[in-house]
């Protein structure tokens, strides 16, 4: 079947979008701007035209960050999940914001001048599944249970209801 | 350069400072991290609560799990850090400090979650700002002269008049 549309949100749940169309262009940003507005090493961002992403919960709201771009976040959660360039008919949303993330491998990577000097190094250094480190398995672990238990992170798909109705 | 370890949001309405240099730097994968951070992962580093204050503004949370509070600016959404609960130690995002570039991550968590192409964006094409298609001089000027960002210091007076 071919997918016609492509859905996503913020952490908490409190905003949800759909992309009539499959986002394109995915990229990284390692601008000083991009950065410091996902509080990160880059952005991560794919496109579409405007007309063709639409809110299906709660409202976006924007940061002008300079005088033709906003970018959009939850006010509850803080995710970050849009840059808009207003001078364009295009919008981005921010790839960990999609429920198919891992779809969207970026294929080109802006803002060289200010990429951190170590960022290569990135996938080399020591990596654990959750509730490991480098003694193995850490007391860390027996807490993720509790934590699985307790999520209040909305999940990967739409939801009729949120947050869940308490039985 | 600044003084201090510090660091703040995107519109400058929360600023924060640490007054030993955060460590336990790392980078974390987990699908909670990285919604979050609407990332791939969420970057930090940090230190014991009583080295670290606000100095501007306050953090707003959601509390991800009984677990977990994850911070960020109400204002501009710049995500900012977490806290397990259980721990006196406060964790702030990599990209919110002002000297950023000084915090190499050390260790990678949530390897699970892990995108599974990660390696490979580190070699993908490359440019400056300005390269992106549709730039050109006279935007970057504009951006620049019209730039509401925070600056990376503090600052007396934000927004500047």
């Amino acid at each position: 079947m071919t997918q016609t549309h492509w859905i996503g949100g913020c952490q908490c749940g409190a905003v949800r979008y759909e992309l009539l169309e499959k986002p394109t262009g995915a990229h990284i940003c390692h601008c000083r701007m991009c950065q410091k507005a996902f509080g990160n090493f880059f952005a991560a961002l794919v496109g579409l035209p405007r007309d063709k992403f639409r809110l299906t919960r709660g409202e976006i709201s924007n940061f002008r960050s300079s005088a033709e771009v906003q970018r959009g976040f939850c006010k509850d959660c803080g995710t970050p999940l849009t840059f808009d360039d207003l001078g364009e008919d295009r919008i981005s949303v921010s790839i960990g914001s999609l429920d198919q993330h891992s779809e969207f491998m970026p294929q080109n990577q802006y803002g060289l001048e200010s990429r951190e000097p170590w960022f290569d190094q990135i996938t080399v250094i020591p990596a654990y599944d959750s509730g490991e480190g480098a003694e193995g398995v850490t007391a860390y672990a027996q807490r993720l249970a509790g934590f699985a238990a307790t999520n209040r992170q909305h999940p990967d798909h739409d939801t009729k209801d949120w947050p869940p109705k308490k039985s | 350069m600044s003084k201090t370890w510090t660091g703040g949001c995107q519109c400058g309405a929360v600023r924060y400072e640490f007054s030993e240099k955060p460590g336990d730097t790392c980078l974390c994968h987990c699908r909670m991290c990285q919604k979050q951070f609407g990332n791939f992962f969420g970057s930090f580093a940090g230190a014991d609560k009583d080295k670290f204050r606000v100095t501007r503004g306050a953090f707003s949370h959601f509390k991800s799990s009984d677990g977990a509070e994850r911070y960020f600016c109400k204002d501009c959404g710049t995500p900012l850090g977490m806290r397990n609960l259980s721990k006196e130690f406060i964790f702030v995002s990599i990209g919110s400090l002002d000297r950023h570039g000084e915090f190499r991550p050390e260790n990678q968590y949530g390897a699970e979650a892990r995108e599974p192409w990660l390696v490979e964006i580190i070699g993908s094409p490359c440019s400056v700002t300005g390269g992106y298609p549709g730039d050109d001089a006279a935007r970057l000027q504009m951006i620049k002269n019209t730039n509401l960002q925070h600056p990376d210091h503090d600052t007396e007076k934000w927004p500047p008049r």
